[in-house]
């Protein structure tokens, strides 16, 4: 008898230990954080926001297809002050600012010094992404659907992109020297991990300005600030 | 202060306006909801004096010495229809309306669209990239700008009238008609529209537009002078978003009733402009080449020996590139021929006009977006007039929104 035990036991560990690896792989994940204090909130955008407006086709032959419209009511948060430990080495990303429906998706796309973002076409028409911002100066040329370009942002500040050939399409990049910012989600909602402890400014930019400044003072980790923004 | 000048500065203060709201939201001005959107080009062209008058669209407007204020608006009456108007002022002279017509597309879901008005010509390409900022040299091709001998309201009675105003298109007298000198015609206005109705129906890869017009190619109107329509049209082939094609045709009645009433009863009838275009775009990366072939024939009426039998000919071809050399800077060039069929007089066999051929070559830079600096160099040959031979050097600063 003790032998078949044995082999049922011996059976039933790699189960149990395969089971808990199918647990844990599909429990929800726990995203790992730095260490130190969180920044969330909202963000309210009351005002209404700009449209992306097309010039008086006068010389066309017929009207222009319909068209997407950016999402301008997203905003960035982000620290305007910060020890100066906070702004060592961020971490240079990848991101990807789509061309779709003559559209710029994301409208706004916030990333660090250094990181590259890639410009893919999506539409049956060419674009020529450029921009003539301090901080970036490109021109892309024109490529069609299914290709893309990509663009290293070395300095931060502002860039506002456009497309050449339609003149109603822009976007902006935010390209920061430091981590401690964030995108609003669709509801407003944003949220900055690992902020050292100290005293901030807070800001929050939306549509091409700043719209909003707060002196915010963070505690040790773990600590968590909460901070909404209405935006009229 | 004169209605002119009112007018005048109405337009400038509107167009000041747009200048402020655009620098500050780099979007076009826009009212009632977005229903009612405005936007405007100020440019400025400076050269010295064209004293071989090769690039005057009319007798007091050289187009490299011109100032220009131009405002464009589009109102939406409704998810179909709309309304585009568009006003300029050439060196603060009173305002012209440039454009007025409705736009309607009556299925949402189909490319047809109806226009009728004061509507953009459909012929060729480049009358509808005829503003400043779309145009990457100061200058228009001469197929759309040259002024040749003709008129629409004087004819010769002979070849020698004809003959020997070669090359003297910006002042032209003939001794049938009108008496009082006035500038000839191009092959195709870049400078005004005609009014009428047009329609176009698009279907991937090919688009076709076909119009009913007052005037003609060379001579558009807003009403009609002479009880002839015109006809055009133009289909276009676009089998990627590299290429597109286009082949254009016309045909409409051209001189003046007031010139048909004094001719002699075995000489009135109909006298046409007909004209066909070719036009290619190709465009890829940093580079857009363009070329574009314009041919028109006139009948005039054949009065007094010698006799002006055959039609006049007209062709009128350019070829223009534009690159990009980095961001916001370019280099463009153009080159062009004007030439014309030949006529017997007591002269010999010769062009009834003139052949013009120019070559130019310029740069652009764009320190901002809604800024454009344009110079160039142009040079003209010219077989035939007081001046046969010119080289020019124009700067444009163009300001739109």
């Amino acid at each position: 008898m003790s032998g078949p035990a044995f082999s049922l036991v011996s059976l039933a560990a790699p189960l149990v230990s395969l089971l808990l690896l199918l647990a844990s792989a599909l429990a929800p994940a726990q995203e790992a954080r730095p260490p130190g204090a969180t920044i969330r909130g909202r963000v309210e955008v009351r005002r209404e926001p700009g449209r992306s407006e097309v010039r008086p086709a006068v010389a066309e032959l017929g009207r222009h297809g319909s068209r997407d419209a950016p999402d301008r009511r997203r905003s960035v948060v982000y620290l305007e002050t910060a020890p100066q430990a906070a702004f060592e080495a961020p971490a240079p990303g990848r991101a990807v600012l789509d061309q779709r429906n003559e559209t710029f998706v994301p409208y706004v796309l916030a990333i660090t010094v250094g990181s590259t973002v890639e410009f893919p076409n999506s539409d049956r028409v060419y674009h020529n992404v450029f921009s003539l911002s301090k901080a970036k100066r490109f021109d892309l040329g024109r490529y069609p659907r299914g290709e893309s370009r990509s663009v290293r942002f070395d300095q931060p500040g502002v860039v506002r992109v456009f497309c050449e050939i339609h003149s109603h399409m822009s976007a902006f990049i935010l390209v920061f020297a430091h981590r401690y910012f964030a995108t609003t989600d669709a509801e407003g909602r944003f949220r900055v991990d690992g902020v050292p402890p100290g005293p901030y400014t807070l800001a929050v930019w939306n549509d091409g300005s700043v719209r909003d400044r707060r002196e915010v003072r963070v505690g040790a980790s773990g600590d968590v600030v909460e901070q909404d923004f209405v935006v009229e | 202060m004169s209605s002119c000048h009112r007018c005048v500065a109405a337009l400038g203060a509107l167009v000041a306006c747009l200048a402020a709201t655009g620098a500050r939201a780099g979007d076009p001005w826009s009212l009632l909801g977005g229903r009612l959107r405005l936007g405007a080009e100020v440019s400025g062209t400076i050269a010295p004096l064209d004293q071989g008058w090769f690039n005057y669209s009319d007798y007091e407007l050289n187009t490299l010495r011109l100032f220009r204020l131009d405002l464009a608006a589009e109102a939406r009456l409704a998810s179909f229809a709309s309304v585009l108007f568009e006003a300029r002022t050439d060196n603060l002279r009173a305002p012209q309306v440039y454009a007025l017509y409705l736009r309607l597309r009556p299925w949402a879901d189909r490319e047809i669209d109806l226009q009728a008005g004061l509507v953009p010509p459909v012929f060729g390409a480049f009358a509808r990239r005829r503003y400043a900022y779309e145009n990457p040299l100061p200058s228009l091709p001469l197929a759309y700008q040259y002024l040749t001998s003709l008129r629409e309201d004087a004819v010769p009675a002979r070849a020698e009238d004809l003959v020997a105003l070669r090359g003297h298109g910006w002042q032209v007298r003939y001794p049938v008609g009108s008496p009082d000198p006035a500038p000839g015609l191009p092959l195709v206005s870049g400078e005004r529209w005609d009014a009428g109705l047009e329609l176009r129906v698009g279907r991937e890869p090919l688009s076709l537009a076909l119009a009913i017009t007052q005037g003609t190619l060379c001579y558009p109107l807003v009403r009609d002078e002479n009880g002839g329509k015109q006809v055009s049209g133009r289909l276009a082939w676009t089998p990627s978003p590299s290429l597109v094609a286009g082949i254009s045709g016309a045909s409409g009645e051209f001189l003046s009733r007031e010139v048909d009433q004094v001719l002699p009863a075995r000489a009135q009838g109909t006298y046409r402009q007909k004209a066909l275009g070719l036009d290619v775009q190709w465009s890829a990366g940093y580079w857009i080449v363009r070329g574009e072939a314009v041919w028109s024939r006139w009948n005039l009426p054949a009065l007094d020996a010698t006799l002006i039998e055959d039609p006049l000919d007209a062709l009128g071809v350019y070829g223009e590139v534009r690159r990009k050399l980095g961001p916001g800077l370019y280099a463009a060039g153009r080159a062009e021929r004007l030439a014309f069929s030949g006529i017997e007089s007591v002269l010999g066999r010769m062009a009834w006009d003139a052949p013009v051929t120019r070559v130019e070559a310029g740069a652009g830079w764009s320190p901002v977006r809604h800024l454009l600096l344009k110079a160039s160099w142009q040079h003209n040959w010219r077989d035939g007039g007081r001046v046969r031979e010119s080289d020019l050097v124009a700067g444009q600063a163009v300001l739109w929104y």
